[in-house]
């Protein structure tokens, strides 16, 4: 990787340059880049903003080509009708198991999965490297899986389309190695916008997930491509939100307490979900390979079976989604529902079918808050409203318990639904679930997953949460008041006498500062009159001054070569808060540890 | 860039004849829900109608058709949430109101029921809406007239009249029944009229307003409708009626218009009549009966004519108008009890009975 030569790399020695510069022979099939970079006098970063652009609306064509391969393959094998027929139901799910099976093992073995993980790694491990054929193994196995109804969804495979369209384009740009891990999220982000027609909920879940940081650099780029893809999609597939939901307004704020209840009982199965997967899972992966061969299917035929009395729980489900926001469904049936998608997406999932999870968590939700929703309307019909809002604010918190991205579940509320009325019981119900699911188990799905295939990838919920050791928490009260430029060197001397220090701050009346070390005293008294002021004697070398706020890895990298540093607080007087020396430091990391 | 071109091809093509498909699916499933449904397989309607929507979310129609499904399946709870949600994005949709108080009146939802079907008079109609809001109307007042709640029935039926054009007679005779059902002879004869000013010939409306009239005692109008009927088609059944009424005309001593001298003569005749009734009734019926009670009542009106024979004579009753009330009076107890001991009365008598109700009409 190291040896690519990157386009930008060539500019970067004067970022003010245009990108005139670009050698010609850098990206067969992309050479139409250069002109346009030569004559817009693009900089690098604005042509990276071009090239996010240029990755969006490739992924978003990607996105709808797949999502209408998928419903091919649906109407193909299962039928037009929302419940097909038995001998139907009962064998394509198993079939489809036994090709996409195949598919995999002899092809594609890195379509497994949803995607998610596999795109980190790719940032994280494969210096964001994911292989073309892994997206056409993901198109491919993943329209036959969803399509013939195995439980999963198209959103995570998107995600990580987009992630390998991004990764071909940079390579086919022969970008170096950073802009390679940058760009793969730009394309995630861009195939979850487009699979999701929400683009901002894609740009949150990538950084929540995926990145873990708002990485500025990142960040505008991963937007725009965002943006470009639901542009795309939008065009291709029309530009409804996803669910049509009732209008919802809180009638009486005690319809809060029934969203908290709903918040416990999503954390709680979210947290059981959870542990189905990660305990069969690895149970499946265990036994011998061959059996790979016939997991899916396996898994297929349960699911056909289970799909004969509840064939809403194949597929993807969104129609049933759309049916509950609807009010389509008694609470019996919803928490039916609820549980036999459970019950299928753990098979699919754990037997290796590729496919996403976000549909059926979605699902999953929904139903799971009608239920809670209209069994409390049954007995509490005071304080909760109908079955609709109740399931709307279901697919976010149950989302937000399973997942573990917090923000994103509640934009995503309201990105698919187009309502943003609902925010504020998705926003108690969502926190509640979450903080259940984080009580009873330490780490994300992802991150088990991860772990489960032996990948030790960044944890970006950790990472979000660990403790950031900041100056504050390591600098002290100087012992002596510090040095003044006009003092004496005389001055200077007592007061080297008694401080316990071994280096002296001394403050100009500029506001910057110097450091005079005990042990060059005696040497620049050899030199100067003891009458002369400090200004004249100390060397013009400054002293880097830090602040309280500063995180203390920046104060360890500024510790470098000097004794003490002084700390000033960042209001108009320039006061000196405090010094801090490098036994400081690492005394604020020991206590820290 | 070539890349990017056939992609976009390849992906609206994809996407063109994607679209086409669900439209098409949308179509055959609606129509299969739409024979379902007039066949009478409203579950199987309900499944169709799903599937439609699966392709084409947003079409009202099929979704108003799902509800009336749902309905038609007694799916009450389901029907009625669906078109609630219906009805949030639609308020002033004529047909969800009239749907959602249809389930409400099935889910025995009174008053709920009311304020949809008022939803659905007020609210808007594809079509011809004049002709929809009738047919909201009326069937507001059918469940209005079922819950006996017949001062707002009449009311709704009011509106009804009021909007009916004056030219559209056979709808001013279903007005008319409507009338009749909520006990409001008067407006209902109005309505009958107003159907005979369109066909003055229509030997039905003829009889209905006849028969109206008749029954409420308005002898006057009915003797007109019934006389234009028998002109029109003259059966047996119509002279019997004409022939009454006309008895009861002449024999009736309170019309208006009338001189002193004929009401006394007029009363004198029905007087003796109702004496011959009694007489008669005493000398057959009497024995006949087997109720002493009877007898007995027949008895003391006896003694009752006997009192008021002294007092009765043509003179008397040219002078007294008092007299000529109590006379009357005495004849229609008479009627009344000698029909209830000896039979139903015929001719004169038959008209002196029914002499009473005109006095009911015009004297409330």
């Amino acid at each position: 990787m190291s040896e690519r030569k990157s386009p930008f790399d060539e500019t970067s020695a004067n970022d003010s340059n245009t990108n005139s510069d670009i050698h010609e022979s850098n990206g067969v099939g992309f050479k139409w880049l250069i002109p346009i970079a030569r004559s817009f006098k693009l900089s690098e970063g604005n042509l990276f903003l071009l090239l996010a652009i240029i990755i969006g609306i490739f992924s978003g064509m990607a996105v709808v080509c797949f999502r209408i391969s998928i419903e091919w393959v649906r109407l193909a094998l299962l039928g037009s009708a929302l419940s097909p027929l038995h001998i139907r139901v009962l064998l394509v799910p198993a079939g489809v198991g036994l090709v996409v099976a195949f598919l995999v093992q002899k092809f594609f073995l890195a379509a497994r999965g949803s995607g998610v993980n596999q795109t980190k790694a790719a940032v994280y491990v494969f210096d964001g490297y994911v292989p073309f054929r892994t997206v056409i193994g993901k198109f491919l196995t993943c329209s036959i899986a969803i399509g013939g109804g195995q439980s999963l969804g198209p959103e995570d495979p998107s995600l990580q389309m987009g992630a390998g369209i991004a990764s071909a384009i940079g390579r086919r740009l022969k970008l170096s190695r950073d802009k390679l891990r940058l760009l793969a999220p730009v394309g995630a982000a861009a195939g979850l916008a487009a699979a999701f027609n929400a683009p901002i909920s894609a740009v949150l879940f990538v950084i929540e997930e995926v990145i873990g940081t708002w990485s500025a650099s990142a960040l505008g780029a991963i937007i725009l491509a965002a943006v470009s893809s639901a542009v795309v999609m939008r065009s291709f597939l029309g530009g409804e939100p996803m669910f049509r939901v009732p209008a919802y307004t809180l009638a009486h704020p005690a319809e809060l307490i029934a969203y908290a209840v709903l918040g416990v009982v999503s954390g709680l199965l979210s947290l059981a979900f959870t542990k189905i997967i990660v305990t069969f899972r690895p149970m499946l992966r265990s036994l011998p390979e061959w059996t790979c061969y016939l997991q899916p299917a396996a898994a297929g035929l349960l699911i056909g079976l289970v799909g004969l009395k509840v064939p809403q729980s194949l597929g993807t489900g969104y129609p049933y989604i759309d049916q509950a926001l609807h009010s389509q469904y008694t609470w019996q049936i919803l928490a039916i529902l609820g549980f036999a998608k459970i019950l299928t997406t753990s098979l699919s999932f754990v037997s290796g079918t590729p496919g996403g999870m976000f549909a059926p968590t979605l699902f999953i939700g929904a139903m799971i808050g009608g239920a809670i929703g209209g069994l409390e309307h049954q007995f509490f019909p005071q304080v909760s409203a109908s079955v609709a809002p109740f399931a709307l604010v279901g697919m976010g918190t149950f989302f937000a318990g399973f997942m573990r991205v917090p923000i994103t579940s509640v934009f995503m509320v309201v990105e698919t639904t187009g309502s943003y009325s609902i925010v504020l019981p998705v926003m108690i119900s969502n926190t509640i679930a979450y903080l259940i699911s984080r009580r009873y188990q330490d780490a994300s799905l992802f991150d088990i997953l991860a772990k489960q295939d032996n990948m030790e990838l960044p944890s970006m919920e950790e990472q979000r949460e660990q403790i950031v050791l900041r100056v504050e928490d390591a600098f002290r009260q100087p012992n002596f008041p510090p040095l003044q430029a006009s003092d004496t060197l005389a001055r200077a001397m007592e007061v080297a006498n008694v401080s316990p220090e071994d280096c002296l701050l001394v403050r100009f009346p500029t506001g910057r500062w110097a450091g005079i070390a005990r042990k060059d005293l005696p040497e620049i008294a050899a030199k100067y009159p003891k009458e002369s002021q400090l200004r004249e004697v100390l060397p013009t070398a400054r002293l880097p001054i830090l602040h309280p706020d500063q995180r203390l890895d920046d104060a360890l990298r500024f510790i470098q070569g000097h004794q003490l540093l002084p700390v000033i607080g960042r209001a108009g007087s320039r006061k000196l808060e405090g010094v801090i020396s490098l036994p400081d430091i690492l005394a604020a990391y020991q206590k820290a540890s | 860039m070539i890349l990017l071109a056939l992609l976009f091809v390849v992906t609206a093509a994809l996407a063109r004849s994607y679209h086409a498909r669900e439209e098409e699916l949308a179509k055959v499933w609606a129509e299969r829900g739409n024979k379902d449904l007039s066949s009478g397989k409203p579950a199987t309607a309900l499944e169709d109608y799903r599937n439609s929507l699966s392709y084409a979310p947003d079409n009202p129609d099929v979704q108003l058709h799902l509800a009336e499904a749902l309905l038609a399946d007694g799916r009450l709870t389901e029907a009625r949430s669906y078109l609630a949600n219906l009805w949030d994005h639609t308020p002033g949709s004529g047909k969800v109101n009239l749907d959602l108080a249809r389930v409400s009146m099935r889910m025995g939802d009174s008053d709920q029921a009311v304020q949809y079907f008022r939803g659905a008079i007020l609210g808007s109609w594809e079509g011809d809406s004049a002709f929809q809001r009738r047919q909201a109307r009326l069937e507001l007042s059918e469940f209005l007239l079922d819950k006996r709640r017949l001062d707002e029935a009449k009311a709704v039926i009011t509106g009804i009249a009021m909007d009916t054009p004056s030219e559209n007679g056979p709808v001013h005779e279903e007005n008319g029944h409507l009338f009749l059902r909520v006990g409001d002879p008067v407006l209902a004869l109005a309505e009958f009229e107003s159907a005979l000013q369109t066909d003055p010939h229509n030997i039905e409306w003829l009889k209905e307003a006849a028969q109206v009239a008749f029954e409420d005692g308005n002898y006057s109008k009915a003797e007109i409708y019934f006389s234009r009927a028998v002109q029109e088609n003259s059966t047996d059944d119509l002279r019997a009626s004409l022939a009454l009424v006309r008895d009861i005309l002449r024999n009736d001593p309170f019309l208006p218009g009338l001189s002193e001298d004929e009401q006394a003569r007029r009363t004198w005749l029905d007087f003796q009549q109702g004496l011959d009734r009694l007489h008669k009734c005493m000398a057959t019926g009497a024995s006949s009966s087997s109720s002493s009670h009877a007898s007995t009542d027949l008895d003391s009106l006896a003694k009752e004519s006997q009192e008021l024979q002294k007092r009765v004579n043509l003179s008397s009753l040219q002078s007294d108008p008092e007299l000529r009330k109590e006379a009357m009076q005495f004849v229609s107890r008479t009627e009344d009890l000698t029909s209830q001991i000896c039979g139903p009365p015929t001719g004169i008598d038959k008209a002196l009975r029914l002499l009473k109700k005109q006095q009911e009409v015009l004297n409330p």
